[in-house]
């Protein structure tokens, strides 16, 4: 059974239809990539699968149930995280605790032994930093754990986003172009970094990336939107030659 | 687990200590007492308002309302129920105040709700609108004395009670910050799209807010209506939403400590400036040349302030010497400058128009000479901060004369109780130009930070 699957998903804003009866699935373990120029709504599908808009028509399939027009924050902890394309860090909040926000959902302590400081709330917060810090040598920040993220490098901030998706412990990870605005050196160890929590971690990863060598070397099948339509779906070797995707990166090098 | 023992210790602890200090409060003076209550009350007012705004960052600046809906519930409760429930003055003061706190949370919920859709200003108005609604329509209740107020019977004072109130809403806040189910909360605050992506339920974590923040205010209301044994609508005005207001951002929104420190000085502040009795015992009063002498030094202390805060090559302690150097003289200034202006009881405005003249002239001469000749930055900064600094005194010129007319300063003298509003204004403002997030910033009182306190200052002497 396939982990993810849009079926027919379509969403309008105003006149403009950004996303158009886009379906695709995603099966367990996918490195799954999604492609296309600048506005071809790639964005906006992840908006979809993670609740951020409802779907003015069509379906969205988490592990065979309907999660259409689901809010947010249940869509997380039914195990979707998602990173943001222009980063959304807790700006004001450290490196540490940035992770800790997203082990929460799993946090059992009610409000009330928190605010009475019982020792369950104590134990629990504990396990919670302990559990972020693992996170954040993972990823490579546990170095900076104290470090107000604001106070990050750009790549690293990127990264602090992806280990703060992880520490919900998502079956399913999207990463929304987490390579924008890297170095080469630093996209070589990103994408190192997502094959590990691939591999290592067992989550499935759907990507969107502008980067084109970046995703053909990474990504085992691959997605293609452009205007909202998918035009194109299969493995890297038949995207690459697909008229239909050359024209809509004419001039680009695929 | 040695947990309850300690717990259980710490909390005998704080009832005893607070006790104690009634007891020690008991000797002193009614108007000093009332002092120490009042402080007590705007700390729990200060502190809740905190969780609201400073930690959750909903922008609530009605938090008088619910302080009002405890105070006017618990006085009411007091008229009619105390008498047939036969029960001890302290039991009964629980009772209100758990009553008020209920009251008031019920409102801080009808409030919450508006700020599942609104952000920012607009919820800010909402948020005021709700106060006036509320004030209006006691006002227009006869059960509950209408706009002439309530006697609350009976007259309950505790010291110790309004204390532990106080210690107890510190302490909550505090256990919110220290656990991870305060992070949520703060996630809140910074980005509600990336909390709700992480799984935060951003709509429980506002709704919590306000319920604890306002059952706090109500709590606090409840004790403010025994205390003083009689309450109107007036008595919780605009002004004490935003004086509340005020304390948590003078102290730092989000900073606990900040609100506790500000809420005690900023609560004494208008008492200090009432009670301060010039030498034949009257009311100490300003005349004109001492206002703007005070906004002259005003200004000038925050314009050096600012430049030894933004030349980046001094150390910490360096920068702490400098700035209380600059405060010390800025009270020179501005008795120098008072001594001059008052020197026959009068301000003559064409003196002051001819001042205002020189000073924006020269202002204007520095900064061209500033971007025309000036090449080391040295000297860049410094022209363009004193250019600043006379174009700053020279709108202080012109604002005292608006001011002395407003408030018939030049024939005469203002008691500076009257000032209130103005110094808290002035404080305001010059927070913003010097540090816009608050005195204490994001940061706690820790005796970690204490320790290193002291060890950077021996090693800067060493
Ligand atoms: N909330 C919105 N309201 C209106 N238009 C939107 C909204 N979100 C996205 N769009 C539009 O949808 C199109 C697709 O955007 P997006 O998904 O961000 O593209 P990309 O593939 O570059 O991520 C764009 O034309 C964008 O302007
Ligand atoms: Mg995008």
């Amino acid at each position: 059974m396939s982990i993810l699957k849009l079926d027919k998903a379509m969403i309008r804003f105003g006149g403009l239809v950004a996303v158009n009866e886009v379906s695709f699935e995603l099966n367990k373990g996918d490195l799954f990539g999604l492609i296309g120029p600048n506005g071809a709504g790639k964005t906006t599908c992840f908006n979809l699968i993670t609740g951020v808009y409802k779907p003015t028509s069509g379906q969205i399939l988490f592990n065979g149930t309907d999660i259409t027009g689901t809010p947010s924050n249940k869509i997380a902890k039914l195990g979707i995280c998602r990173t943001f394309q222009n980063i959304r860090l807790f700006k004001a909040l450290s490196v540490l605790e940035n992770v800790v926000v997203g082990g929460f959902l799993r946090h059992k302590t009610g409000l009330f032994s928190a605010l009475a400081y019982l020792p369950n709330s104590i134990h629990e917060t504990d396990k919670l930093k302990a559990d972020a810090m693992e996170l954040l040598r993972v990823v490579n920040l546990d170095h900076v754990a104290h470090v107000r993220s604001a106070d990050l490098s750009y790549g690293m901030q990127r990264r602090l986003e992806i280990a703060r998706a992880m520490a919900t412990q998502p079956e399913l990870l999207l990463l929304d172009e987490p390579a924008a605005g890297m170095n080469p050196q630093e996209k070589e160890e990103l994408l190192l970094m997502v094959k590990k929590i691939r591999d290592e971690h067992g989550m499935t990863v759907l990507l969107i990336e502008h980067d084109m060598r970046f995703v053909m070397g990474l990504c085992e099948r691959i997605v293609v939107l452009d205007h909202g339509e998918e035009i194109a779906q299969g493995p890297p070797s038949a995207i690459r030659n697909d008229p239909k995707v050359i024209a809509a990166y004419l001039g680009e090098a695929v | 687990m040695k947990f309850w023992p300690i717990r259980i210790l710490s909390i005998i602890g704080a009832v005893l200590g607070c006790f104690l200090f009634e007891g020690i409060a008991h000797h002193q003076s009614d108007y000093t007492q009332r002092l120490i209550i009042l402080a007590g009350l705007y700390v729990t007012l200060a502190v809740s308002l905190n969780l609201i705004n400073g930690i959750t960052g909903q922008f609530s600046i009605g938090h008088a309302a619910f302080y009002q809906v405890g105070a006017y519930l618990g006085g009411y409760l007091s008229v009619n129920y105390f008498k047939s429930m036969h029960l001890p003055p302290l039991v009964w003061l629980l009772v209100i105040m758990v009553a008020g706190a209920a009251a008031a949370a019920f409102a801080g919920l009808i409030v919450g709700l508006p700020s599942l859709r609104l952000r920012g200003d607009y919820l800010a108005i909402v948020t005021l609108g709700f106060g006036e609604i509320i004030r209006i329509k006691i006002q227009n209740t006869p059960a509950l004395g209408g706009s002439y107020g309530l006697n609350v019977e009976p007259k309950i004072q505790s010291i110790a009670i309004v204390w532990l109130l106080a210690i107890l809403c510190i302490a909550v806040c505090r256990n919110l910050l220290k656990t991870a189910n305060g992070l949520p909360f703060l996630a809140v605050r910074e980005d509600e799209v990336a909390s709700s992506a992480m799984g935060v339920n951003v709509t429980r974590i506002k709704v919590s807010a306000f319920l604890l923040g306002s059952a706090f205010a109500g709590a606090a209301g409840a004790l403010l209506a025994s205390y003083e044994g009689f309450i109107t609508p007036a008595t919780f005005a605009m002004d004490v939403s935003f004086i509340i207001l005020t304390m948590v951002v003078l102290g730092g929104t989000g900073s606990i400590t900040g609100s506790v420190v500000s809420a005690i000085f900023l609560s004494y502040l208008p008492e200090y400036l009432r009670g301060l009795k010039d030498s034949s015992g009257e009311p100490l009063t300003l005349t004109g040349g001492s206002v703007v002498a005070s906004l002259i030094a005003v200004i000038t202390v925050v314009a050096v302030i600012r430049w030894i805060y933004t030349d980046g090559s001094r150390n910490k302690s360096t920068r702490i010497g400098m700035t209380l150097g600059a405060i010390v003289g800025g009270f020179v200034v501005q008795a120098v400058i008072a001594a001059i202006l008052n020197h026959n009881g009068k301000l003559h405005n064409s003196i002051l128009v001819a001042a205002v003249v020189a000073v924006v002239t020269v202002a204007f001469l520095i900064r061209s000479i500033y971007a025309s000749r000036a090449t080391s930055k040295t000297w860049q900064t410094g022209l363009k901060g004193l250019g600043a600094l006379l174009g700053g005194l020279a709108v202080a010129a012109v604002l005292n004369t608006v001011l002395t007319h407003l408030f018939n300063l030049n024939d005469g003298k203002v008691e500076v109780g009257q000032l209130r509003m103005v110094i808290f204004a002035i404080t305001l403002i010059v927070l913003m130009l010097l540090r816009p997030q608050g005195v204490f910033a994001h940061h706690e009182f820790s005796w970690t930070w204490v320790s290193k306190l002291f060890k950077g200052r021996k090693g800067a002497t060493a």
